[in-house]
């Protein structure tokens, strides 16, 4: 069979992207990806206050904006610590900061299986497309983001956490209303998702007890075993975590064995014929997001799982949805730990730090998200955004491929690796920032 | 006029150079599939839809209600190859009703500012007329915000849906949404009255009119009467109100107030500066025990 | 019609006199028989006007402030630089006085001297506000155009008025060697230097 390149739209990935895929004997060799448009809002910043990165970056995205904004928030804070006001939130504001942005990365995480995953695989197993998928994920995302809202005054694009805290001051009614939607979402979860309780859901360790999971996940998970999928779609299994969550902390995980990170490491890179840019760290190609977080952190189901399948489709989309389970148990702690006579902000006035250089990291629903600004003369002299899908969908650089690419290569048809590309919960909008 | 008797009226949501911020704003609609059982969902970024991209790039798809999200430049964004701005061009000419949903598509917002002499909003560029408006005009409704409210999108479709006549200013706001500042129904508003300032970020206590940069006297919205999320606002959790519902959003220091000798640099939507600051000198003259205060005492 | 406007001319007089009579002999030895006998009315008809001493003290205040507001508000609405407006608010203030001593003297020796007869009512910026507003209004216009240095309220404005309250006040104790009007000039330049961008 002759080498053929065949082009292909990528569609509701939050924008959109094209393939060419080139195929070589019946086998994807290689796939290029192309993103649409570059919006620039790294230069857009240039000029402006530093804290403006608070409300311009959210709007990098609109599924992911509150971990910009975290990441935002800790670049300045990390900012103002090198220039020698070193910041001590307290334990109400990061309980706050964490919860919110948990709820995100569950939003985000119930859109991927509702609307991506289980819509994308029924079409691609030609079965009847069960039509409620859009019902389901609206219902969790509306009550997760409204109990997040509690807080943040509003998803998407909040900007509520600012140098020191976070600028809402809850009473005991908004902790009230935040954790019975919460306990909706968990009752959701318990009904519909897993189809189990989460205390059981989450005593789940071997492969061999994962067919306890019922519910629309167990659903995906029988359907992916059935049809073939699910050992397919591996890449370089290695992994990488930059900020220390409940879910990880930061690390880098090579054939199993973990070790530390440094964000100084991190380069990119322009390609070639693309408006988004590559990212290595030491010059090694990573993937990023909840499949990394499980290795990371050596979470057992997912350490289980990948001792039988590597880094293959089943573990990458096992990973993701798994940390909807956790976060909701750990939003659950949050809530309870929050402590309403703690400062909110701990920051009295407004810093008159006119030059200083920041980093902030955070784990968002796809991955390590880094920012980075310089300030001189009190304005923002530069400022850099890394996106998770930057580590997962860059083309790689000569010695090795990219991370979906990699995963994509092989296959026999365009459709499969349409799917083997949607289970990394493609950002089109984040990539080309 | 189409003729729609007896048949659903076709919506086509069409992305240009955007965040999806008001895509995923608009899921967040308590009701949202019930609303949108009144429509034929032609096309849409995320949800499940009746016509695919490349159908869409092919201008194959019929559409009554043409929703836009994004900023748009004439040339050098393409979608399967095919200019966005012919593609806006071809449906809007074909569409009954256009919906600019965000401070994007109705006026530039903050993907304008990467290139300001290109890229700018469906038919306004800030305030400024585009020369699309002339074509437009006579069918457009400007929702800026960003992002929408996902109830100001519901209440403009709705209205439509309905064969109702939406009231819209000279923006082509729709006065019931636009015609309130998003200071009315600010719970601070007490604050903002005896102008107590808040003394920093992460209290119940203080406007932040004064110090921390908020917008809401002077900007246009609904943001506290029709609560986002359904809960609450920026406002209520804190958090200025940044403007992002006026043309010129986003404007330089987004967390502090512009002062000129300590006074307001711009005035209350309205307001003379001569009324607003004799009322002021006149407030500030009292101290009101209660408002030196902290608002909930726990511990009595 | 005619009967009200009557009341407000004889409303003033009593201001007027009120206020000469204030300024010239202090808040305390000046009565309201004093006053009413100054105006050949009777105690009984000026408390008609005025149902306390306190309360036409406050009035009085109200009225110089609106008085000298109504003249700054002028230069307010002028197209000049703010240096020349600096010039002009130091001679309406100089110019006051001079020609109407009264009015400057009543706010530094009864205003800023008895403070708990307008405690009740004139609390800070309440009663002087008509004046407050207008230099309000012009540090507002001279920092926009970008004439004067943004800073704090008080401290612009502690400069401004204070110096020109310390001039009246030496000029009200004698000790001025030259007649008042001498030193708009100079005094407006100062004024500027400190206050300009």
């Amino acid at each position: 069979m002759k080498r053929k390149v065949i082009k292909k739209l990528i569609e509701k990935i939050e924008g959109e992207a094209e393939l060419n895929y080139t195929f070589d004997k019946g086998k994807i060799e290689d796939v290029k990806i192309n993103f649409g448009f570059y919006r620039g809002i790294e230069d857009i910043l240039v000029g402006k206050s530093p804290k403006d990165a608070l409300v311009i970056t959210p709007r990098v995205c609109g599924i992911c904006n509150h971990a910009h904004l975290i990441a935002a928030v800790r670049a300045i804070e990390n900012g103002y610590g090198s220039a020698g006001l070193k910041i001590e939130l307290t334990g109400k504001a990061k309980q706050i900061r964490e919860f919110t942005l948990s709820c995100e990365l569950m939003q985000n995480h119930i859109k991927w299986l509702y609307l991506t995953m289980l819509p994308h695989l029924e079409k691609y197993l030609k079965l009847d497309v069960t039509g409620n998928h859009a019902v389901k994920a609206a219902y969790f995302s509306t009550t997760i983001t409204k109990a997040m809202a509690v807080f943040a005054g509003q998803w998407p694009h909040s900007s509520y956490a600012v140098p020191g805290g976070v600028t809402c001051d809850p009473t005991q009614l908004d902790l009230m209303q935040a954790h019975s939607l919460l306990e909706e979402c968990i009752r959701f979860f318990e009904q519909v998702v897993a189809g189990i309780p989460l205390e059981t859901y989450l005593e789940i360790t071997s492969v061999s007890s994962l067919h306890t999971i019922g519910g629309d996940f167990g659903n995906l998970l029988h359907l992916l075993d059935k049809s073939g999928l699910a050992p397919r779609g591996g890449s370089h299994d290695r992994f990488i975590v930059f900020a220390d969550s409940f879910l990880a902390a930061s690390g880098k995980s090579i054939v199993t064995s973990v070790s530390p990170v440094d964000a100084r490491y991190v380069e990119e890179s322009e390609q070639q014929g693309s408006v988004a840019k590559a990212v290595t760290y030491k010059n090694r190609l990573y993937e990023a997001g909840p499949l990394a977080r499980g290795m990371v952190s050596k979470e057992p189901i997912v350490k289980n799982l990948h001792k039988r399948y590597k880094d293959a489709l089943i573990t990458r989309i096992f990973a993701r949805i798994h940390e909807i389970g956790r976060l909701l148990e750990a939003n659950r702690n949050l809530l309870s730990r929050i402590r309403i006579d703690e400062a909110s902000c701990v920051l009295e006035e407004d810093m008159k730090l006119y030059e200083f250089e920041g980093t902030g990291a955070v784990e968002a629903a796809r991955g390590s998200l880094i920012h980075r600004t310089t300030v001189v003369d009190g304005r923002i002299s530069s400022y850099e955004i890394i996106t998770p899908t930057q580590w997962n969908l860059s083309h790689g650089n000569e010695q090795e491929k990219g991370v979906a690419v990699k995963a994509m290569v092989g296959s026999g048809t365009e459709e499969e690796a349409d799917f083997i590309f949607r289970a990394f919960d493609v950002c089109s909008v984040c990539t080309a920032q | 006029m189409k003729d729609t008797v007896g048949r659903k009226l076709r919506l086509l949501w069409l992305q240009s150079i955007t965040c999806n911020g008001n895509t995923h704003s608009f899921l967040n609609h308590p009701e949202l599939f019930s609303l949108l059982s009144h429509f034929d969902l032609v096309h849409h970024p995320v949800l499940e839809s009746g016509y695919s991209m490349e159908e869409l790039t092919d201008k194959k798809i019929p559409c009554d209600i043409l929703i836009l999200e994004g900023s748009f430049i004439e040339e050098g964004f393409t979608k399967n190859g095919v200019e966005v701005s012919s593609l806006v061009a071809h449906y809007a000419q074909r569409a009954e009703y256009i919906v600019s949903a965000g401070t994007c598509a109705t006026f530039g917002g903050i993907f304008k500012q990467k290139d300001p002499e290109k890229i700018s909003g469906f038919c306004f560029d800030g305030e400024e007329r585009t020369e699309r408006y002339e074509h437009y005009a006579q069918k457009l409704i400007s929702l800026p915000g960003c992002p929408i409210h996902p109830r100001w999108l519901s209440y403009v479709l709705l209205m439509i849906a309905s064969g109702k006549k939406v009231a819209l200013d000279s923006l082509h706001r729709p006065v019931e949404l636009y015609g309130y500042t998003v200071h009315s129904g600010c719970t601070r508003n007490e604050y903002f009255e005896w102008k107590i300032d808040a003394k920093q970020f992460g209290l119940k206590e203080g406007c932040l009119f004064y110090e921390q940069g908020c917008q809401g006297p002077y900007t246009r919205g609904s943001c506290n009467k029709i609560l986002w999320n359904d809960i609450t606002s920026k406002t209520r959790v804190g958090t200025p109100c940044f403007g992002c519902t006026e043309p010129e959003f986003p404007k330089v220091g987004l967390f502090s107030t512009r002062t000129n000798m300590g006074i307001p640099a711009t005035m209350p939507l309205g307001i003379p500066r001569r009324a607003y600051l004799t009322l002021t000198g006149v407030v500030k003259s009292f101290k009101i025990k209660r408002f030196s205060e902290r608002l909930l005492e726990y511990d009595k | 019609m005619k009967m009200k406007e009557k009341k407000a001319l004889k409303r003033e007089s009593i201001i007027q006199t009120a206020l000469q009579l204030f300024s010239a002999n202090g808040f305390h030895k000046t009565t309201i028989p004093d006053i009413a006998a100054k105006l050949h009315m009777s105690v009984g008809n000026l408390y008609n006007y005025f149902s306390s001493k306190d309360i036409l003290a406050q009035e009085i205040i109200k009225y110089t402030s609106e008085v000298l507001g109504e003249k700054i508000r002028v230069v307010n609405t002028m197209d000049i630089s703010a240096k020349e407006k600096i010039y002009k608010i130091v001679e309406i203030y100089f110019r006051m006085a001079k020609d109407k001593p009264e009015m400057i003297e009543y706010f530094l020796r009864v205003y800023l001297s008895n403070r708990e007869v307008f405690n009740d009512g004139c609390e800070g910026m309440v009663c002087v506000s008509g004046f407050i507003t207008e230099i309000m209004i012009f540090f507002d216009d001279a920092v926009a155009s970008g004439e004067l240095r943004n800073q704090d309220f008080f401290s612009a404005f502690g400069l401004f008025m204070g110096y020109l309250g310390g001039m009246v006040f030496l000029k009200g104790e004698g000790v001025l060697p030259k007649g008042i009007e001498y030193y708009i000039d100079d005094i407006s330049r100062n004024i500027y230097n400190a206050l300009k961008n």
